[in-house]
Protein backbone atom coordinates (compact mmCIF):
# COMPACT_ATOMS: atom_id res chain seq x y z
CA UNK A 1 0.00 0.00 0.00
CA UNK A 2 1.43 3.70 -0.87
CA UNK A 3 -0.39 5.75 1.13
CA UNK A 4 0.76 8.86 -0.44
CA UNK A 5 -2.27 10.38 -1.68
CA UNK A 6 -4.06 9.23 1.64
CA UNK A 7 -4.69 12.16 4.60
CA UNK A 8 -2.85 11.72 7.71
CA UNK A 9 -6.37 12.22 9.87
CA UNK A 10 -4.43 12.28 13.20
CA UNK A 11 -2.28 15.12 12.31
CA UNK A 12 -5.35 17.03 10.90
CA UNK A 13 -7.70 16.52 13.81
CA UNK A 14 -5.30 18.22 15.97
CA UNK A 15 -4.95 21.40 13.77
CA UNK A 16 -8.38 22.38 13.09
CA UNK A 17 -10.12 21.27 16.41
CA UNK A 18 -7.40 23.64 18.49
CA UNK A 19 -8.78 22.42 21.54
CA UNK A 20 -8.52 24.66 24.95
CA UNK A 21 -6.42 23.00 27.61
CA UNK A 22 -8.11 23.58 31.11
CA UNK A 23 -5.56 21.98 33.92
CA UNK A 24 -7.52 20.69 37.24
CA UNK A 25 -8.28 23.16 39.78
CA UNK A 26 -5.61 21.41 41.91
CA UNK A 27 -3.27 21.43 39.83
CA UNK A 28 -3.56 24.99 39.99
CA UNK A 29 -3.41 25.35 43.37
CA UNK A 30 -0.08 23.75 44.03
CA UNK A 31 1.85 24.31 40.91
CA UNK A 32 2.69 21.07 40.01
CA UNK A 33 3.94 19.97 36.60
CA UNK A 34 1.03 18.98 34.20
CA UNK A 35 0.98 16.76 31.32
CA UNK A 36 -0.70 17.74 28.19
CA UNK A 37 -0.91 17.50 24.50
CA UNK A 38 -0.40 20.91 22.20
CA UNK A 39 -1.24 21.46 18.78
CA UNK A 40 1.09 18.48 17.09
CA UNK A 41 0.02 15.67 19.34
CA UNK A 42 3.41 15.69 21.09
CA UNK A 43 3.41 15.32 24.73
CA UNK A 44 4.31 18.34 26.85
CA UNK A 45 5.54 18.94 30.62
CA UNK A 46 4.84 22.54 31.50
CA UNK A 47 3.36 24.07 35.11
CA UNK A 48 -0.10 26.04 35.08
CA UNK A 49 1.25 29.43 33.49
CA UNK A 50 3.03 27.23 30.33
CA UNK A 51 -0.84 25.64 29.72
CA UNK A 52 -2.42 29.41 30.38
CA UNK A 53 0.51 30.33 27.46
CA UNK A 54 -0.21 27.77 25.00
CA UNK A 55 -4.14 28.71 25.17
CA UNK A 56 -3.08 32.32 24.43
CA UNK A 57 -1.19 30.84 21.41
CA UNK A 58 -3.71 28.64 20.24
CA UNK A 59 -6.30 32.09 20.22
CA UNK A 60 -3.36 34.08 18.56
CA UNK A 61 -3.19 30.81 15.89
CA UNK A 62 -7.33 31.31 15.49
CA UNK A 63 -7.05 35.11 14.57
CA UNK A 64 -3.76 35.11 12.85
CA UNK A 65 -6.24 32.38 10.42
CA UNK A 66 -8.48 35.20 10.38
CA UNK A 67 -6.34 37.80 9.02
CA UNK A 68 -5.64 35.06 6.10
CA UNK A 69 -8.88 34.34 5.53
CA UNK A 70 -9.72 37.99 5.38
CA UNK A 71 -6.60 38.81 2.97
CA UNK A 72 -7.60 35.68 0.77
CA UNK A 73 -11.45 37.25 0.33
CA UNK A 74 -9.68 40.87 -0.35
CA UNK A 75 -6.65 39.65 -2.51
CA UNK A 76 -8.32 36.47 -3.64
CA UNK A 77 -6.99 32.84 -2.97
CA UNK A 78 -3.71 32.02 -3.61
CA UNK A 79 -2.28 35.92 -3.88
CA UNK A 80 0.79 35.02 -2.07
CA UNK A 81 1.95 33.21 -4.85
CA UNK A 82 2.00 35.88 -7.12
CA UNK A 83 4.10 38.37 -5.01
CA UNK A 84 7.48 38.12 -7.23
CA UNK A 85 7.95 40.67 -9.42
CA UNK A 86 8.45 39.11 -12.93
CA UNK A 87 12.03 40.52 -14.92
CA UNK A 88 10.04 41.30 -18.23
CA UNK A 89 8.49 44.47 -18.73
CA UNK A 90 5.06 43.15 -19.53
CA UNK A 91 3.80 43.80 -16.05
CA UNK A 92 1.99 47.51 -15.89
CA UNK A 93 3.96 49.34 -13.14
CA UNK A 94 0.24 49.56 -11.30
CA UNK A 95 0.72 45.48 -11.35
CA UNK A 96 4.34 45.73 -10.35
CA UNK A 97 2.73 47.82 -7.52
CA UNK A 98 0.52 45.42 -6.09
CA UNK A 99 3.21 42.77 -6.45
CA UNK A 100 5.23 44.43 -4.37
CA UNK A 101 2.93 45.48 -1.88
CA UNK A 102 1.58 41.66 -1.50
CA UNK A 103 5.76 40.94 -1.21
CA UNK A 104 5.82 43.28 1.38
CA UNK A 105 2.73 41.98 3.28
CA UNK A 106 3.21 38.33 3.02
CA UNK A 107 6.85 38.95 4.51
CA UNK A 108 5.58 40.24 7.59
CA UNK A 109 2.61 38.29 7.69
CA UNK A 110 4.60 34.79 7.84
CA UNK A 111 6.54 36.41 10.48
CA UNK A 112 3.65 36.20 12.56
CA UNK A 113 2.73 32.86 11.52
CA UNK A 114 0.82 30.66 8.94
CA UNK A 115 -2.00 29.00 10.17
CA UNK A 116 -1.77 24.82 10.92
CA UNK A 117 -4.56 24.34 8.49
CA UNK A 118 -2.41 26.75 5.35
CA UNK A 119 0.73 25.64 5.88
CA UNK A 120 0.77 22.76 3.71
CA UNK A 121 -0.63 24.82 1.14
CA UNK A 122 1.73 27.59 1.39
CA UNK A 123 5.18 25.85 2.30
CA UNK A 124 4.88 24.10 -0.54
CA UNK A 125 4.43 26.83 -3.19
CA UNK A 126 6.80 28.98 -1.20
CA UNK A 127 9.45 26.91 -0.41
CA UNK A 128 10.00 25.80 -3.98
CA UNK A 129 8.84 22.13 -3.63
CA UNK A 130 5.83 22.66 -5.87
CA UNK A 131 7.98 24.14 -8.29
CA UNK A 132 10.94 21.38 -7.79
CA UNK A 133 7.98 17.98 -8.25
CA UNK A 134 7.05 20.06 -11.30
CA UNK A 135 9.93 19.37 -13.25
CA UNK A 136 9.59 15.53 -13.03
CA UNK A 137 6.42 13.16 -13.67
CA UNK A 138 4.00 13.40 -11.32
CA UNK A 139 4.09 9.49 -10.59
CA UNK A 140 7.81 9.89 -9.60
CA UNK A 141 7.45 9.79 -5.63
CA UNK A 142 5.67 6.49 -6.03
CA UNK A 143 7.44 4.75 -8.76
CA UNK A 144 10.29 5.98 -6.38
CA UNK A 145 9.28 3.99 -3.45
CA UNK A 146 8.16 1.63 -5.50
CA UNK A 147 11.62 0.76 -6.72
CA UNK A 148 13.31 0.72 -3.40
CA UNK A 149 10.62 -1.76 -1.90
CA UNK A 150 12.58 -4.36 -0.03
CA UNK A 151 15.85 -2.88 -1.03
CA UNK A 152 18.42 -3.25 2.07
CA UNK A 153 21.25 -0.37 2.31
CA UNK A 154 23.43 0.49 4.88
CA UNK A 155 21.15 3.54 5.42
CA UNK A 156 17.26 1.47 5.15
CA UNK A 157 18.97 -0.30 7.97
CA UNK A 158 19.45 2.85 9.78
CA UNK A 159 16.10 4.09 9.48
CA UNK A 160 14.72 1.01 10.52
CA UNK A 161 16.63 1.03 13.35
CA UNK A 162 15.35 4.82 14.07
CA UNK A 163 11.39 4.68 13.23
CA UNK A 164 10.63 3.31 16.94
CA UNK A 165 12.81 5.96 18.67
CA UNK A 166 11.68 8.78 16.60
CA UNK A 167 9.05 10.81 18.88
CA UNK A 168 8.15 7.63 20.63
CA UNK A 169 4.84 7.99 22.10
CA UNK A 170 3.38 10.25 19.39
CA UNK A 171 -0.08 8.88 19.08
CA UNK A 172 0.19 9.35 15.27
CA UNK A 173 4.14 8.52 14.38
CA UNK A 174 4.43 5.88 17.25
CA UNK A 175 2.22 3.63 14.91
CA UNK A 176 3.14 1.12 12.78
CA UNK A 177 1.25 3.45 10.11
CA UNK A 178 2.98 6.42 11.37
CA UNK A 179 5.99 4.42 11.23
CA UNK A 180 5.63 2.84 7.40
CA UNK A 181 4.75 6.59 6.32
CA UNK A 182 8.13 7.69 7.75
CA UNK A 183 10.65 5.22 6.34
CA UNK A 184 8.90 5.37 2.90
CA UNK A 185 10.04 9.06 3.05
CA UNK A 186 13.06 8.39 4.18
CA UNK A 187 14.05 5.30 2.46
CA UNK A 188 12.88 7.51 -0.79
CA UNK A 189 15.41 10.06 0.01
CA UNK A 190 18.10 7.88 0.89
CA UNK A 191 18.14 6.46 -2.67
CA UNK A 192 17.31 10.08 -4.24
CA UNK A 193 20.46 11.59 -2.71
CA UNK A 194 23.17 8.48 -1.94
CA UNK A 195 25.58 11.37 -0.37
CA UNK A 196 23.21 12.32 1.69
CA UNK A 197 21.52 8.77 2.45
CA UNK A 198 20.34 9.04 6.26
CA UNK A 199 21.73 11.12 8.79
CA UNK A 200 20.14 10.75 12.07
CA UNK A 201 18.30 13.71 12.43
CA UNK A 202 16.62 14.03 9.50
CA UNK A 203 14.41 11.82 11.15
CA UNK A 204 13.42 13.90 13.16
CA UNK A 205 13.11 16.84 10.11
CA UNK A 206 11.20 14.06 7.97
CA UNK A 207 8.59 13.36 11.11
CA UNK A 208 7.64 16.82 11.62
CA UNK A 209 7.23 17.56 7.95
CA UNK A 210 4.60 14.63 7.90
CA UNK A 211 2.81 15.96 10.71
CA UNK A 212 2.78 19.08 8.59
CA UNK A 213 2.19 18.63 4.88
CA UNK A 214 -0.16 15.41 5.85
CA UNK A 215 0.61 13.70 2.55
CA UNK A 216 3.67 11.37 2.29
CA UNK A 217 4.26 12.57 -0.95
CA UNK A 218 4.61 16.14 0.05
CA UNK A 219 6.69 15.92 2.85
CA UNK A 220 9.06 14.09 0.72
CA UNK A 221 9.74 16.87 -1.85
CA UNK A 222 9.80 19.29 1.45
CA UNK A 223 12.93 17.30 2.84
CA UNK A 224 14.33 17.64 -1.13
CA UNK A 225 13.64 21.21 -1.12
CA UNK A 226 15.43 22.04 2.34
CA UNK A 227 18.36 19.56 1.65
CA UNK A 228 18.75 20.47 -1.52
CA UNK A 229 17.92 24.14 -2.02
CA UNK A 230 17.14 25.94 1.85
CA UNK A 231 19.97 24.66 3.38
CA UNK A 232 23.76 25.01 2.86
CA UNK A 233 24.62 21.94 1.06
CA UNK A 234 26.60 19.02 2.50
CA UNK A 235 24.82 19.80 6.49
CA UNK A 236 24.45 16.07 6.52
CA UNK A 237 26.68 14.36 3.68
CA UNK A 238 29.50 12.40 5.15
CA UNK A 239 31.53 14.40 7.27
CA UNK A 240 28.60 16.89 7.72
CA UNK A 241 31.23 19.60 6.73
CA UNK A 242 28.14 22.08 6.05
CA UNK A 243 27.41 22.05 9.73
CA UNK A 244 30.60 22.78 10.29
CA UNK A 245 30.60 26.15 8.24
CA UNK A 246 27.97 27.02 9.78
CA UNK A 247 28.62 26.69 13.05
CA UNK A 248 32.05 28.76 12.78
CA UNK A 249 29.54 31.40 10.86
CA UNK A 250 27.57 31.13 14.01
CA UNK A 251 29.93 31.21 16.30
CA UNK A 252 31.42 34.76 14.00
CA UNK A 253 27.66 36.46 14.79
CA UNK A 254 27.52 35.24 18.01
CA UNK A 255 30.81 37.12 18.65
CA UNK A 256 29.68 40.06 16.80
CA UNK A 257 25.81 40.50 17.90
CA UNK A 258 25.97 39.17 21.47
CA UNK A 259 30.01 40.48 22.19
CA UNK A 260 29.09 39.89 26.34
CA UNK A 261 28.05 36.68 25.66
CA UNK A 262 30.89 35.10 22.97
CA UNK A 263 33.45 36.63 25.77
CA UNK A 264 32.16 35.23 28.63
CA UNK A 265 31.31 31.76 27.13
CA UNK A 266 34.80 31.57 25.70
CA UNK A 267 35.99 32.03 29.37
CA UNK A 268 34.07 29.29 30.12
CA UNK A 269 35.63 27.27 27.67
CA UNK A 270 32.10 26.58 26.55
CA UNK A 271 31.80 26.11 22.53
CA UNK A 272 28.75 27.09 21.15
CA UNK A 273 28.54 24.35 19.06
CA UNK A 274 27.99 21.72 22.17
CA UNK A 275 24.38 22.91 21.40
CA UNK A 276 23.72 24.37 18.66
CA UNK A 277 24.66 21.09 16.19
CA UNK A 278 21.70 19.69 17.18
CA UNK A 279 19.50 22.97 17.15
CA UNK A 280 20.98 23.04 13.52
CA UNK A 281 20.64 20.01 12.43
CA UNK A 282 17.44 19.01 13.45
CA UNK A 283 16.16 22.40 12.46
CA UNK A 284 15.22 23.38 16.51
CA UNK A 285 12.82 20.04 16.59
CA UNK A 286 14.15 18.71 19.49
CA UNK A 287 14.81 21.76 21.35
CA UNK A 288 11.24 24.16 21.00
CA UNK A 289 8.23 23.75 21.38
CA UNK A 290 6.24 21.93 17.80
CA UNK A 291 4.16 25.25 17.07
CA UNK A 292 7.40 27.70 18.18
CA UNK A 293 9.64 24.90 15.84
CA UNK A 294 6.94 25.56 13.05
CA UNK A 295 6.91 29.02 13.58
CA UNK A 296 10.57 29.07 12.61
CA UNK A 297 10.25 26.82 9.95
CA UNK A 298 7.52 28.99 8.82
CA UNK A 299 10.30 31.48 8.14
CA UNK A 300 13.22 29.52 7.01
CA UNK A 301 10.80 28.26 3.99
CA UNK A 302 10.02 31.48 2.73
CA UNK A 303 13.25 33.60 3.66
CA UNK A 304 15.95 31.09 3.75
CA UNK A 305 18.92 29.20 6.18
CA UNK A 306 20.01 32.55 7.40
CA UNK A 307 16.84 32.39 9.66
CA UNK A 308 18.05 29.73 11.84
CA UNK A 309 20.74 32.12 12.70
CA UNK A 310 18.56 34.86 13.71
CA UNK A 311 16.79 32.15 15.86
CA UNK A 312 19.74 30.88 17.42
CA UNK A 313 21.46 34.13 17.89
CA UNK A 314 17.86 34.97 19.59
CA UNK A 315 18.03 32.17 22.28
CA UNK A 316 21.63 33.63 23.86
CA UNK A 317 20.04 36.90 23.68
CA UNK A 318 16.74 36.26 25.09
CA UNK A 319 19.04 34.42 28.25
CA UNK A 320 22.07 37.74 28.53
CA UNK A 321 21.51 38.04 32.04
CA UNK A 322 21.42 34.49 33.31
CA UNK A 323 23.89 33.25 30.95
CA UNK A 324 26.77 36.05 32.10
CA UNK A 325 26.45 34.63 35.97
CA UNK A 326 26.83 31.03 34.91
CA UNK A 327 30.06 29.84 36.05
CA UNK A 328 30.12 26.61 34.42
CA UNK A 329 29.17 24.69 30.85
CA UNK A 330 26.41 22.52 32.73
CA UNK A 331 24.78 25.77 34.16
CA UNK A 332 25.07 27.53 30.72
CA UNK A 333 23.60 24.35 29.00
CA UNK A 334 20.73 24.38 31.98
CA UNK A 335 19.90 27.57 31.02
CA UNK A 336 19.73 26.98 27.43
CA UNK A 337 17.88 24.13 27.71
CA UNK A 338 15.21 25.27 30.11
CA UNK A 339 14.61 28.19 27.72
CA UNK A 340 14.33 26.58 24.74
CA UNK A 341 11.98 23.84 26.63
CA UNK A 342 10.18 26.24 27.76
CA UNK A 343 9.69 28.57 24.66
CA UNK A 344 5.62 28.17 24.35
CA UNK A 345 5.12 31.36 22.74
CA UNK A 346 6.34 31.25 19.29
CA UNK A 347 6.50 35.50 19.45
CA UNK A 348 8.56 35.81 22.21
CA UNK A 349 11.14 34.25 20.14
CA UNK A 350 10.51 35.59 17.14
CA UNK A 351 10.62 39.14 17.86
CA UNK A 352 13.91 39.25 19.40
CA UNK A 353 14.94 37.36 16.58
CA UNK A 354 13.53 39.79 13.56
CA UNK A 355 13.51 42.89 15.87
CA UNK A 356 16.52 42.91 18.03
CA UNK A 357 19.01 41.01 15.94
CA UNK A 358 19.31 43.41 13.81
CA UNK A 359 19.14 41.99 9.75
CA UNK A 360 21.81 39.93 8.30
CA UNK A 361 21.58 39.58 4.41
CA UNK A 362 21.43 36.72 2.66
CA UNK A 363 24.34 37.76 0.66
CA UNK A 364 26.77 38.52 4.06
CA UNK A 365 25.61 35.23 5.23
CA UNK A 366 26.97 33.78 1.87
CA UNK A 367 30.34 35.83 1.64
CA UNK A 368 30.78 34.61 5.53
CA UNK A 369 30.08 30.78 4.40
CA UNK A 370 32.57 31.22 1.49
CA UNK A 371 35.16 32.42 4.18
CA UNK A 372 34.88 29.50 6.17
CA UNK A 373 34.76 26.63 3.46
CA UNK A 374 38.20 26.56 2.97
CA UNK A 375 39.19 26.10 6.72
CA UNK A 376 36.76 23.73 7.49
CA UNK A 377 37.52 21.97 4.93
CA UNK A 378 41.32 21.93 5.62
CA UNK A 379 40.57 20.96 9.21
CA UNK A 380 38.53 18.01 8.52
CA UNK A 381 41.13 17.03 5.61
CA UNK A 382 43.65 16.96 8.29
CA UNK A 383 41.99 14.82 10.58
CA UNK A 384 40.59 12.43 8.31
CA UNK A 385 44.85 12.09 7.44
CA UNK A 386 45.88 11.98 11.02
CA UNK A 387 43.18 8.99 11.75
CA UNK A 388 44.31 6.95 8.42
CA UNK A 389 48.21 7.17 9.82
CA UNK A 390 46.82 5.61 13.04
CA UNK A 391 45.18 3.33 11.15
CA UNK A 392 48.14 1.87 9.14
CA UNK A 393 50.47 2.17 12.14
CA UNK A 394 48.31 -0.34 14.22
CA UNK A 395 48.61 -2.81 11.54
CA UNK B 1 26.62 15.12 49.03
CA UNK B 2 30.33 15.61 50.00
CA UNK B 3 31.58 14.19 52.95
CA UNK B 4 33.37 16.69 55.01
CA UNK B 5 37.42 16.61 54.55
CA UNK B 6 36.66 14.52 51.74
CA UNK B 7 38.29 15.67 47.89
CA UNK B 8 35.79 16.54 45.52
CA UNK B 9 37.15 16.27 42.35
CA UNK B 10 35.55 17.70 38.87
CA UNK B 11 35.69 15.23 35.78
CA UNK B 12 34.30 15.46 33.09
CA UNK B 13 33.56 12.01 30.99
CA UNK B 14 32.71 10.96 27.69
CA UNK B 15 30.52 8.21 25.86
CA UNK B 16 31.41 7.09 22.56
CA UNK B 17 30.28 4.25 20.37
CA UNK B 18 28.63 3.25 17.63
CA UNK B 19 24.90 4.47 17.12
CA UNK B 20 22.13 2.30 18.87
CA UNK B 21 24.41 0.63 21.19
CA UNK B 22 23.00 2.12 24.59
CA UNK B 23 25.12 5.12 25.02
CA UNK B 24 22.26 7.66 26.11
CA UNK B 25 20.73 4.33 27.78
CA UNK B 26 23.69 4.31 30.04
CA UNK B 27 23.93 8.17 31.30
CA UNK B 28 20.13 7.91 31.97
CA UNK B 29 20.00 4.74 33.91
CA UNK B 30 23.29 6.16 36.02
CA UNK B 31 21.69 9.69 36.33
CA UNK B 32 17.89 9.62 36.31
CA UNK B 33 17.67 5.19 36.85
CA UNK B 34 15.54 5.67 34.23
CA UNK B 35 15.56 3.06 30.90
CA UNK B 36 13.20 3.96 27.73
CA UNK B 37 12.60 0.63 25.07
CA UNK B 38 12.79 3.57 22.34
CA UNK B 39 15.62 6.10 23.24
CA UNK B 40 15.61 9.15 21.02
CA UNK B 41 18.92 9.06 18.77
CA UNK B 42 21.49 11.44 19.98
CA UNK B 43 22.22 14.47 17.67
CA UNK B 44 25.53 16.39 18.58
CA UNK B 45 25.21 15.54 21.90
CA UNK B 46 23.56 15.17 25.19
CA UNK B 47 24.84 16.58 28.79
CA UNK B 48 24.84 14.96 32.04
CA UNK B 49 25.59 15.64 35.51
CA UNK B 50 25.59 13.02 38.63
CA UNK B 51 27.91 12.89 41.87
CA UNK B 52 29.37 10.06 43.16
CA UNK B 53 30.25 9.59 46.69
CA UNK B 54 33.01 7.09 47.63
CA UNK B 55 35.17 6.60 50.58
CA UNK B 56 38.34 8.67 48.59
CA UNK B 57 36.73 11.37 47.23
CA UNK B 58 33.51 12.65 45.90
CA UNK B 59 33.13 12.94 41.81
CA UNK B 60 30.90 15.23 40.42
CA UNK B 61 30.54 13.99 36.42
CA UNK B 62 30.17 16.49 33.54
CA UNK B 63 28.82 13.55 31.11
CA UNK B 64 29.12 14.00 27.28
CA UNK B 65 26.68 11.24 25.70
CA UNK B 66 28.04 11.58 21.95
CA UNK B 67 25.96 10.90 18.65
CA UNK B 68 27.12 7.34 17.96
CA UNK B 69 26.61 7.80 13.80
CA UNK B 70 29.30 7.35 11.58
CA UNK B 71 29.21 10.93 10.05
CA UNK B 72 28.95 12.45 13.55
CA UNK B 73 32.39 11.43 14.13
CA UNK B 74 33.79 15.16 12.98
CA UNK B 75 32.53 16.38 15.82
CA UNK B 76 33.71 14.13 18.46
CA UNK B 77 36.82 16.11 19.63
CA UNK B 78 35.09 18.84 20.83
CA UNK B 79 33.62 16.26 23.36
CA UNK B 80 36.70 14.20 24.49
CA UNK B 81 38.76 17.10 24.09
CA UNK B 82 39.81 17.66 27.93
CA UNK B 83 38.13 14.49 29.33
CA UNK B 84 39.36 12.63 32.08
CA UNK B 85 37.38 9.46 31.58
CA UNK B 86 35.97 7.97 28.25
CA UNK B 87 33.23 4.94 28.02
CA UNK B 88 33.39 3.13 24.81
CA UNK B 89 30.36 1.38 24.22
CA UNK B 90 29.44 -1.45 22.36
CA UNK B 91 26.68 -3.76 21.94
CA UNK B 92 27.27 -7.37 22.91
CA UNK B 93 25.24 -8.14 20.24
CA UNK B 94 26.08 -6.85 17.37
CA UNK B 95 30.19 -7.42 15.73
CA UNK B 96 30.21 -4.41 14.22
CA UNK B 97 29.32 -2.28 17.12
CA UNK B 98 32.90 -3.88 18.65
CA UNK B 99 34.47 -3.15 15.24
CA UNK B 100 33.57 0.22 15.94
CA UNK B 101 34.57 0.44 19.62
CA UNK B 102 37.85 -0.47 18.91
CA UNK B 103 38.96 2.19 16.24
CA UNK B 104 37.69 4.66 19.22
CA UNK B 105 39.75 3.40 21.34
CA UNK B 106 42.54 3.69 19.06
CA UNK B 107 41.85 7.34 18.81
CA UNK B 108 41.46 8.16 22.39
CA UNK B 109 44.84 6.79 23.08
CA UNK B 110 46.51 8.65 20.27
CA UNK B 111 44.18 11.82 21.06
CA UNK B 112 43.00 11.99 23.97
CA UNK B 113 44.16 13.13 27.13
CA UNK B 114 47.88 11.59 28.88
CA UNK B 115 46.10 10.00 32.52
CA UNK B 116 42.70 9.21 30.47
CA UNK B 117 40.87 5.98 31.98
CA UNK B 118 39.39 4.10 29.78
CA UNK B 119 36.44 2.01 30.51
CA UNK B 120 35.26 -1.08 27.54
CA UNK B 121 31.56 -1.84 27.51
CA UNK B 122 29.63 -4.24 26.60
CA UNK B 123 26.13 -3.17 26.87
CA UNK B 124 23.17 -4.92 26.51
CA UNK B 125 24.20 -8.08 27.75
CA UNK B 126 20.76 -8.87 28.68
CA UNK B 127 20.52 -9.98 25.04
CA UNK B 128 21.94 -13.14 25.95
CA UNK B 129 20.68 -15.25 23.53
CA UNK B 130 21.11 -13.00 20.47
CA UNK B 131 25.06 -12.74 21.59
CA UNK B 132 27.78 -12.09 18.67
CA UNK B 133 30.54 -10.84 20.97
CA UNK B 134 32.08 -13.14 23.23
CA UNK B 135 33.10 -12.17 26.81
CA UNK B 136 36.73 -13.19 26.38
CA UNK B 137 37.20 -11.24 23.16
CA UNK B 138 35.94 -7.99 25.18
CA UNK B 139 38.12 -9.01 28.26
CA UNK B 140 41.30 -9.17 25.78
CA UNK B 141 41.47 -6.75 24.24
CA UNK B 142 40.49 -4.25 26.72
CA UNK B 143 43.83 -5.83 28.74
CA UNK B 144 45.38 -5.46 25.60
CA UNK B 145 44.72 -1.96 26.05
CA UNK B 146 45.07 -0.73 29.46
CA UNK B 147 41.43 -0.03 29.81
CA UNK B 148 38.93 -1.73 32.07
CA UNK B 149 36.20 -3.85 30.91
CA UNK B 150 32.74 -4.41 31.89
CA UNK B 151 29.28 -6.17 30.69
CA UNK B 152 26.53 -3.78 31.69
CA UNK B 153 22.65 -3.32 30.54
CA UNK B 154 21.17 -0.43 30.69
CA UNK B 155 17.65 -2.43 30.07
CA UNK B 156 18.05 -4.24 33.61
CA UNK B 157 20.74 -1.86 35.33
CA UNK B 158 22.58 -4.74 35.54
CA UNK B 159 26.63 -3.09 36.16
CA UNK B 160 25.98 -0.08 35.81
CA UNK B 161 26.45 1.97 39.06
CA UNK B 162 29.27 -0.75 38.99
CA UNK B 163 30.96 0.95 36.58
CA UNK B 164 31.04 4.58 37.57
CA UNK B 165 32.47 3.69 41.27
CA UNK B 166 35.20 2.14 39.50
CA UNK B 167 35.41 5.11 37.01
CA UNK B 168 35.29 6.79 40.43
CA UNK B 169 37.75 4.98 42.06
CA UNK B 170 40.17 5.37 39.44
CA UNK B 171 39.68 9.23 38.55
CA UNK B 172 40.41 9.61 42.39
CA UNK B 173 43.56 7.98 42.00
CA UNK B 174 45.08 10.08 39.42
CA UNK B 175 42.85 13.62 39.45
CA UNK B 176 44.11 16.34 42.23
CA UNK B 177 40.97 18.25 43.81
CA UNK B 178 39.55 20.55 42.34
CA UNK B 179 40.47 23.66 43.99
CA UNK B 180 37.33 26.13 44.14
CA UNK B 181 36.91 29.16 41.79
CA UNK B 182 39.45 27.66 39.15
CA UNK B 183 38.24 25.42 36.08
CA UNK B 184 39.17 22.07 35.46
CA UNK B 185 41.97 22.27 33.00
CA UNK B 186 45.24 20.43 32.81
CA UNK B 187 47.18 18.74 30.16
CA UNK B 188 44.51 18.09 28.14
CA UNK B 189 44.77 21.24 26.48
CA UNK B 190 47.32 21.14 23.79
CA UNK B 191 45.83 17.81 22.66
CA UNK B 192 42.75 17.93 20.30
CA UNK B 193 43.60 21.52 19.31
CA UNK B 194 45.32 21.27 16.26
CA UNK B 195 42.82 18.29 14.35
CA UNK B 196 39.31 20.00 15.98
CA UNK B 197 37.25 21.17 13.29
CA UNK B 198 34.85 23.31 15.71
CA UNK B 199 37.46 25.44 17.95
CA UNK B 200 38.53 28.53 16.57
N1 LIG C 1 17.93 -4.89 25.58
C1 LIG C 1 18.60 -3.76 25.82
N2 LIG C 1 18.34 -2.67 25.08
C2 LIG C 1 19.05 -1.54 25.33
C3 LIG C 1 20.03 -1.48 26.34
N3 LIG C 1 20.56 -0.23 26.34
C4 LIG C 1 19.93 0.44 25.37
N4 LIG C 1 19.01 -0.33 24.76
C5 LIG C 1 18.11 0.05 23.67
O1 LIG C 1 18.86 0.30 22.53
C6 LIG C 1 18.35 1.42 21.81
C7 LIG C 1 19.43 2.46 21.64
O2 LIG C 1 19.80 2.98 22.90
P1 LIG C 1 20.43 4.42 23.07
O3 LIG C 1 20.78 4.59 24.49
O4 LIG C 1 19.59 5.45 22.44
O5 LIG C 1 21.74 4.23 22.19
P2 LIG C 1 22.81 5.35 21.80
O6 LIG C 1 24.12 4.66 21.80
O7 LIG C 1 22.66 6.52 22.66
O8 LIG C 1 22.36 5.65 20.32
P3 LIG C 1 22.66 6.99 19.42
O9 LIG C 1 22.24 8.16 20.21
O10 LIG C 1 21.86 6.77 18.18
O11 LIG C 1 24.13 6.96 19.13
C8 LIG C 1 17.19 1.97 22.62
O12 LIG C 1 16.00 1.60 22.02
C9 LIG C 1 17.36 1.33 23.98
O13 LIG C 1 16.15 1.07 24.60
C10 LIG C 1 20.27 -2.66 27.12
O14 LIG C 1 21.11 -2.71 28.00
N5 LIG C 1 19.53 -3.77 26.80
MG1 LIG D 1 22.25 8.46 22.24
Amino acid sequence: MYGTKSKIDLAFEYQSQIPVLRPSIHSRRANLTVKFQDLYGFTVEGNVDDVNVLNDVREKVRQQGRVWWALEASKGANWYLHTTIGQGSALTSSLKFSALANAITLKKLIKKGIPPVLRPKVWFSLSGAAKKKSTVPDSYYDDLTKAVEGKVTPATRQIDHDLPRTFPGHPWLDTPEGHAALRRVLVAYSFRDSDVGYCQGLNYVAALLLLVMKTEEDAFWMLAVLLENVLVSDCYTNNLSGCHVEQRVFKDLLAKKCPRIATHLEALEFDVSLVTTEWFLCLFSKSLPSETTLRVWDVIFFEGAKVIFNVALAIFKMKEDQLLLTHHVGEVINVLQMTTHHLFDPDDLLTVAFDQIGSMTTNTISKQRKKQEPEVMKELDQRIRKLNSLKADNK
Amino acid sequence: MSRPGNKIIQAKLVLLGDMGTGKTSLALRFVKGQFFQNQEPTIGAAFFTQILSLSEATVKFDIWDTAGQERYHSLAPMYYRGAAAAIVVYDISSIDTFVRAKKWVQELQRHGSQKLVMALVANKCDLESKREVQTEDGEQFAQENGMFYMETSAKTAENINELFYEIGRRLAKVLPPRQTGINFKNETQEHGRKFFCCST
